[in-house]
């Protein structure tokens, strides 16, 4: 029997495969990140193919997560915003059943990978980069001065800036992979409690896993709304280059 | 901790980009054109019912005031025609009156001539009569001839006399 809370991270290469000395070997992430994939592609391709003015069960989903993902966009980045729809609203899907299937018994967390969580920020803070510098160009880099900002404050505004720029991408990977795996930690502490404890004292932690794992759902859901979210915020921000005033050039 | 496992990360990556990149490019071309469109139809259509219904409101008010409009219109010809027939009623009426009034006068213009008249005739017989009468009478009593003319003058006298004693 395993002891280790973190035992559940852990990877195991099932079929090892060399691509050009680059190993992509499957594992148990990569295979949970196809069922991902599988799943939410049936779902959304079914749901679209439907196109019934009165929804199905399946299309109501669909167009719920949707228009949720719209909502935010629209909210963040206005109209203009809705260019990025596919890739921001791939983003959410994804990252959001990752988030989920993890909470299944046996099943693996992808999100808590922060590789993985790491590359989907680099992605989006890159996208961003690239198309602050392509609506903008150099002018883009007035990102770093605050409107405002009067010119003798200058040397200390930008420092502060530059740092908080940087600290996105991190602060956007570590986020989503501290807290994905922050839950299945104490969920799997506190089972290894409820086993150690046995019937005396152990339905205590146990009756907490329960309770846990209804909050992980909960958490799954607002883990991938806030990555989302934020992408959104810092695409915007490329986009607008100082706030939602400009927006109506 | 084991997700600093360098030794999985080529392969989290390579296939991270590749199945987000598939699913990328599945919903992109397979799901999010058919549900943005049934969402921006639906928009489209709840729009346009409620635009009509709106259309039909004013439409149904508009209906309404021209109703009533004609409506007061036609209460107004009514007691227009109404009120003409009133006043022609009213002045047949008088003219009925006057003509008849008028009529009664002429008849009774022309009874009175002609009771004149018959009088005057009547006069004259009864003044020839008389005058042969009182010839005949006259005759006789006295049981003589006379002239024409004494007779006829006689007679006049003996008129003359009866016309003032006795005045129309």
């Amino acid at each position: 029997m395993e002891e280790s809370p973190l035992h559940p991270f852990e990877l195991h290469n099932y079929f090892p495969i060399n691509l050009g000395g680059l190993d992509i070997s499957i594992n148990k992430a990569v295979l949970i990140m196809w069922v991902v994939v599988a799943l939410v592609a049936v779902l959304m391709v079914r749901a679209g193919s439907a196109r019934k003015l009165v929804p199905g069960k399946l299309q109501i989903l669909a167009e719920m997560l949707v228009e949720f993902i719209r909502g935010i966009i629209l909210d963040t980045m206005g109209e203009g915003g809705m260019k990025f729809f596919p890739l921001i609203a791939t983003l959410f899907l994804f990252i959001l059943f990752c988030n989920l299937i993890g909470l299944i018994p046996g099943s693996y967390t992808v999100t808590s990978q922060i590789v993985v969580t790491a590359v989907f920020a680099t992605v989006v803070y890159g996208l961003s980069l690239v198309m602050g510098f392509v609506l903008h160009g150099v002018k883009f880099l007035g990102i770093l001065v605050p409107p405002g900002t009067p010119g003798w404050l200058l040397p200390l505004m930008v420092p502060i800036e530059l740092i908080s720029q940087l600290a996105r991408p991190i602060s956007l990977a570590v986020r989503l992979f501290a807290n994905m795996t922050a839950g299945h930690v104490i969920l799997g502490v506190l089972f290894g409690l409820a086993i150690s404890g046995g019937l005396v004292i152990g339905w205590l932690p146990f009756a907490f896993t329960i309770a846990m794992n209804g909050l992980e759902v909960g958490i799954a859901f607002i883990q991938a709304y806030i990555f989302t979210v934020l992408t959104c915020v810092y695409l915007g921000d490329a986009f607008h280059l100082h706030g939602h005033d400009e927006h109506a050039h | 901790m084991p997700q600093f496992e360098s030794h999985f990360f080529s392969s989290l990556i390579f296939w991270e980009i590749v199945s987000f990149a598939i699913l990328f490019f599945v919903l992109y071309k397979y799901a999010f054109p058919g549900i943005l469109g049934i969402l921006e139809e639906r928009e489209k259509k709840i729009k346009d019912s409620l635009d009509q219904a709106e259309r039909h409101r004013s439409e149904a008010e508009r209906r309404l005031k021209e109703y009533e409009a004609k409506l007061s219109a036609v209460g107004k010809e009514a007691e227009g025609i109404l009120l003409a027939a009133k006043e022609r009623a009213q002045r047949l009426m008088e003219e009925n009156e006057q003509r008849l009034t008028s009529e009664a006068e002429r008849i009774k213009g022309d009874a009175t001539r002609q009771i004149e008249q018959e009088r005057r005739k009547a006069l004259q017989d009864i003044r020839a009569q008389t005058t042969e009468l009182a010839l005949m009478v006259a005759e006789k009593v006295v049981q003589r001839s006379l002239v024409e003319a004494d007779h006829k003058k006689y007679a006049d006298e003996a008129l003359e006399a009866l016309s003032k004693s006795q005045p129309r």
